[in-house]
């Protein structure tokens, strides 16, 4: 794991100078969700989560987007570009090991998120009066594993991906159903019968429903849907292993 | 003593194109060795091999004792290398650059970041990397093949889209860091590079090695030898008058004045002097032309290097 902590380090640097990432996965949903306040006011009825403003209701999504932009942004744009660009192929020369890139890039992606749900806690505290009833050991606990699967997600696409515009197209047509799909302002409940299950087996709604709960202080019995977090991991992880090109 | 690199009946294969054909070769250590040849000849995929970056169908490589298919960890190590293109992230800044590859190895230079000085990159330390001009991403390529104090360095055409300014200085660089005893291992296109840089230089055409020698002895080994020009003042005189001079082999009137081709030119230099005093003309812009590398490949090949 030689360099592991100089590779992250300068990745986040990097991830910083990156406009995209910046604007997608620090800015955009603490954005997302002030407007959504402004607009909406209050959550679609059937949601079922009654008792906090709309603010709070907005917030496990809004820490999902910040998941999802980091992620789809991060690793697969970053290391189809790097690909690309023949910058993989100079670190091979060196005595790098595959396990400590992949290893930093998370690193690196992970303070990434930690900063953007930081920023969304500031926004919704200062301005929206966000609340958590629930436990915050188990808020960082599904954020954590929702950061493991949607980074191992990405990673997958970014070795699967062929080039830095179909690693795109890649992204987008998982991002934007997900976006409708994932409870993030739509509760899965008024959504058609046979999407439900579709839904349902998507990576972003279990984190999606179970920060909710912990927001609203419910009691957490659908702890089953972490096996979809995990299922996800376990198959992107295997694609990764697999199908990794360095040049 | 070892040899640093070490080839044995070396083949690499695309299908049906033979990029590297049956080549052989040692590399002493801290010697400057050169791959000459066109575009397409096996250069980089010979140098790709030697990095570890392909591995050879048949025959047998070993660089600093190392198989560089098989031990390839430790043999990274130990050699440094600048790639024909070299990329690194486009936003990363040179110095931070120098300190993450330095951070990769084992046993990096101490003060990885006085390179920087070396290689006159200092007020360019804090510059992205693409905003950074040829000659300067060459340089900063350049200090991240040193940064693992390397026993060997490979340069894969280290000049090539430079302009004749940034070629000298990135020769002055190589010159320097064979001087400090590294052993150097690179590839050009370019012959009077490798007459100016190389100890030995191979010549490789279609993948085969077409000779293999230190630059003087290439250029000596060329029939015809060199030219003498010059021109007489002071008297008419026909061509043939020079034909007996001793070791001539043809001599032209070219325009303002003759050529005489020569296998020695120096001897025939001196015998057109006392031709001159004895015949009673007056010599004027004696000059001698030597062949180069351009010419043994010429002569070699039938080609042209660059066609």
């Amino acid at each position: 794991m030689k360099g592991l902590f100089e590779l992250a380090w300068n990745e986040f640097k990097l991830n910083l100078r990156d406009p995209l990432m910046v604007f997608w996965s620090l800015a955009f949903p603490a954005l997302w969700m002030a407007f959504s306040v402004v607009i909406f006011s209050q959550p679609i009825p059937g949601s079922g989560y009654e008792g906090l403003n709309y603010a709070s209701f907005l917030l496990p999504g809004s820490i999902g987007l910040v998941i999802l932009s980091a992620s789809f942004i991060g690793a697969p744009l970053t290391l189809t570009n790097y690909r690309e660009n023949g910058v993989l192929r100079r670190l091979r020369v060196t005595p790098v090991k595959i396990a400590t890139l992949v290893f930093s890039f998370s690193i690196s992606q992970f303070a990434f998120v930690v900063v953007g749900i930081l920023i969304l806690f500031a926004v919704g505290k200062a301005f929206l009066d966000v609340q958590v009833l629930g436990s915050w050991v188990a808020f960082s606990g599904v954020t954590v594993l929702g950061m493991v699967a949607f980074f191992a997600i990405g990673s997958a696409v970014g070795s699967i991906a062929r080039s830095f515009r179909s690693a795109n197209i890649i992204i987008w047509s998982m991002y934007m159903p997900m976006i409708m799909l994932s409870e993030f302002f739509l509760p899965i409940a008024i959504l058609p019968a046979w999407l439900q299950p579709i839904a349902r087996a998507l990576p972003l709604t279990p984190v999606n429903t179970l920060l909710r709960d912990i927001v609203y202080g419910v009691p957490l019995h659908d702890l089953w849907r972490l096996g979809i977090l995990g299922g996800w991991t376990v198959v992107a992880s295997i694609i990764t292993v697999r199908f990794f090109r360095w040049e | 003593m070892a040899a640093v690199v070490e080839c044995e009946h070396v083949t690499k294969r695309y299908g049906d194109l033979v990029a590297v054909d049956d080549v052989g070769f040692r590399v002493e250590e801290g010697e400057v060795f050169g791959l000459v040849g066109p575009n397409g000849a096996g250069k980089t995929t010979l140098i790709e091999m030697l990095e570890s970056l392909r591995t050879p169908d048949s025959g047998s490589i070993r660089v600093l004792g190392l198989d560089p298919a098989k031990e390839a960890q430790e043999l990274k190590e130990r050699i440094g290398v600048q790639l024909q293109t070299t990329s690194i992230q486009p936003n990363i800044k040179v110095r931070e650059a120098v300190r993450l590859f330095a951070s990769l190895y084992r046993r990096p230079l101490s003060n990885p970041e006085g390179l920087l000085k070396t290689l006159s990159l200092e007020d360019k330390q804090n510059s992205r990397f693409r905003k950074l001009s040829g000659g300067q991403k060459q340089r900063v390529a350049i200090a991240l093949a040193l940064v693992s104090d390397p026993q060997v360095l490979f340069f894969d055409e280290v000049t090539t889209g430079l302009d004749p300014q940034a070629r000298r200085t990135m020769w002055g660089l190589v010159k320097d860091v064979a001087s400090r005893g590294k052993t150097v291992f690179l590839t050009t296109h370019y012959m009077e590079e490798a007459e100016h840089l190389c100890d030995r230089v191979a010549v490789i055409d279609h993948g085969k090695f077409i000779a293999l020698d230190t630059p003087q002895n290439l250029v000596r080994s060329l029939r015809g030898g060199s030219k003498v020009l010059f021109q007489v003042e002071g008297r008419e005189i026909a061509p043939s008058e020079f034909e007996k001079l001793p070791a001539v082999s043809r001599a032209e009137k070219v325009e303002g004045g003759f050529a005489l081709f020569t296998a020695d030119g120096d001897r025939t230099l001196q015998e057109l002097v006392r031709l001159a005093d004895r015949e009673g003309f007056r010599l004027a812009g004696i000059r001698t032309e030597s062949p180069n590398l351009d010419d043994v490949f010429l002569t070699l090949t039938g080609r042209e290097l660059r066609e």
